[in-house]
């Protein structure tokens, strides 16, 4: 039974369809904006701000990452972010797995605590939290910004590790009993390498938890040789506001990494975004 | 009784099922637990951070509640908060009811939609700065194709920069979207078919059966989006600081303020604001939304 389009109807779908573009360009324009002003002079944004570069070089990329140290600044950004979201994996997995797995006392309690940790607005903790990296000597290292984003994903890991835990059969793991492989051995050889799929997405969701994250990194280290590049940006800010040649190469520096690696791994970054609700 | 249930095997395997639980209990322990206890506790002493705290009381809730700052962050975040569960919410889920149509292109519009969320705050908020540029910035370089001698200097002026602000997050609701997605999806065909045959508009349609089936994911969506609200930084830091005046100022900008100045005490009573905001709009919302009966 095909509806007759009436006019309310296409009226709707004209609605509906420049809502859609709206949203697309909102998405995306900003970012293609910055990429197009990076190529072009300090003249040629300030007076013809639509055009495209006349010309593709890349003096503004080298100068950013040699000259103001971007590339140092990249290098804390990959490495910190890498650490912590590995470590991470590491520990929430072994979590997951017996909520998934097992029965044991105080299941249900601790499962909640680790997952209300989602409700608490992120910032409320931030002098302990300061204290701490000041009492412990780390403040000013990037040990100190990887064990604070430790705790990062604790909540969204959770939800995702323990359903693909959960999907394993437990066959699997009584198999493993009646040959003898201990519970370390049934974790490594047997679970761990099936939950492949849940591991990259808890871990590209943490990676770009971690990638992003400006607050603490801002709070916690102070010298150029600890900075990531969200912070490495609001220093370049502060300093070379009116080089907007290399504001906007230096903000597509940073931007870019995070892109790529969802371009790469749409699928699972929105289905886990989507039953979680959260990033990183 | 309850420990009976346990089998023999099972016992076998606490020791090492908490050895699993222990290096996440200890983040906890560190990260969650003891902040929001030392938060709780210190929120009601003089602390400057190197002598140990002086309980002074309520002294320092008083003392928020009197500054100009505090107040109008109070009036920002309720602003910013209605606008949230309003403008924001609605957006994203008015997208995925539209999306759930699966007109052309709705793979595209979901895919790009969620890029402003897998870049750093900090970074869009610097982006949003230079959209908004007065000079050569994207809005007003469009009006003035429209009305040639437009200016408005939009972060630095009055009451421009709370729209600003505004801006920088109020469309930008992917999450929201595929929340409400996910919980459409799962309606069971039979259940939309037969409203159909039993003569249901879509109007109908939406009002009585969807939106009452995406209850859940709305609900959800409305927590999330205030709990941003209470710890948005970067949009403003980046930005205004706050300016101009107190206009755009918020309680996270308040709390690290009072850090730097060795203020713990009022950091933390601050936080704990934060705090009580985010669980009181987590209950009241969970009531509204009746989100803890099954759908």
């Amino acid at each position: 039974m095909k509806q007759k389009s009436s006019f309310p109807t296409v009226l709707f779908k004209v609605f509906m369809y420049l809502t859609l573009i709206f949203t697309v360009i909102i998405s995306v324009y900003p970012i293609l904006w910055v990429i197009q002003s990076s190529f072009k002079s300090n003249a040629a944004i300030l007076s013809s701000p639509f055009s495209l570069p006349d010309t593709y070089n890349f003096d503004a990329y080298t100068s950013v990452l040699n000259q103001y140290s971007f590339g140092t600044y990249g290098l804390n950004s990959l490495v910190i972010s890498t650490v912590s979201t590995a470590v991470s994996l590491f520990i929430f997995s072994m979590s997951a797995y017996v909520f998934a797995k097992f029965r044991f006392p105080l299941k249900n309690f601790i499962y909640v605590l680790f997952t209300i940790t989602l409700l608490v607005p992120g910032h409320t903790k931030t002098q302990p939290i300061f204290s701490l990296i000041m009492n412990l000597n780390l403040y000013d290292t990037k040990t100190g910004l990887m064990l604070v984003y430790l705790s990062g994903g604790i909540a969204m890991s959770l939800f995702v590790l323990r359903s693909t835990f959960m999907s394993i059969p437990m066959e699997l793991n009584e198999a493993a009993d009646i040959d003898g492989a201990g519970f370390m051995r049934t974790f490594f050889q047997i679970n761990m390498p099936l939950a492949k799929n849940g591991l990259t997405t808890a871990g590209i969701l943490m990676f770009l938890g971690n990638w992003n994250e400006y607050y603490f990194a801002a709070l916690l280290t102070s010298s150029p040789q600890n900075r990531t590049l969200p912070v490495a940006l609001g220093f370049f800010n502060q300093a070379f506001s009116y080089d907007y040649t290399r504001m906007f190469a230096a903000l597509t520096l940073v931007v870019m990494p995070g892109i790529i690696v969802y371009m790469f791994a749409q699928s699972q970054v929105q289905a886990s975004i989507a039953s979680s609700g959260i990033k990183g | 009784m309850k420990i009976n249930k346990y089998t023999h095997i099972e016992r076998s395997r606490f020791i090492k099922i908490y050895l699993f639980l222990l290096p996440t209990i200890a983040l906890f322990a560190m990260f969650y637990l003891m902040p929001i206890i030392t938060v709780l506790f210190t929120s009601f002493t003089k602390w400057d951070g190197f002598s140990s705290p002086q309980f002074n009381g309520i002294k320092n809730y008083l003392r928020l509640f009197r500054q100009g700052s505090f107040l109008i962050s109070l009036r920002n975040l309720l602003n910013w908060s209605l606008i949230a569960m309003v403008g924001h919410v609605g957006f994203g889920v008015m997208i995925a009811f539209f999306l759930f149509q699966k007109p052309i292109g709705w793979k595209v519009v979901r895919s790009t939609f969620m890029i402003p969320n897998v870049i750093s705050a900090a970074a869009w908020a610097m982006i949003y700065k230079f959209i908004f540029n007065n000079e050569f910035g994207v809005l007003n370089s469009l009006i003035r194709e429209i009305i040639p001698n437009f200016s408005v200097n939009w972060f630095y002026q009055s009451p421009a920069a709370f729209w600003a602000i505004t801006f920088t997050w109020l469309f930008y609701a992917v999450i929201v979207t595929m929340l409400v997605l996910g919980d459409l999806m799962a309606i069971p065909k039979e259940t939309l078919e037969a409203a159909k045959i039993d003569g249901a508009s879509g109007m109908q349609l939406t009002r009585y059966i969807k939106l009452p089936l995406c209850r859940n994911s709305i609900g959800t969506s409305v927590i999330l989006s205030v709990t941003s609200r209470i710890a948005m930084y970067e949009n403003i830091a980046l930005t205004t600081r706050g300016g101009p005046g107190d206009d755009t100022m918020g309680l996270s900008l308040i709390l690290v303020n009072n850090i730097t100045d060795y203020n713990y005490g009022m950091a933390n009573a601050t936080a704990m604001v934060m705090f009580i905001i985010g669980i009181l709009t987590l209950l009241v919302i969970n009531r509204l939304f009746r989100m803890n009966e099954p759908v």
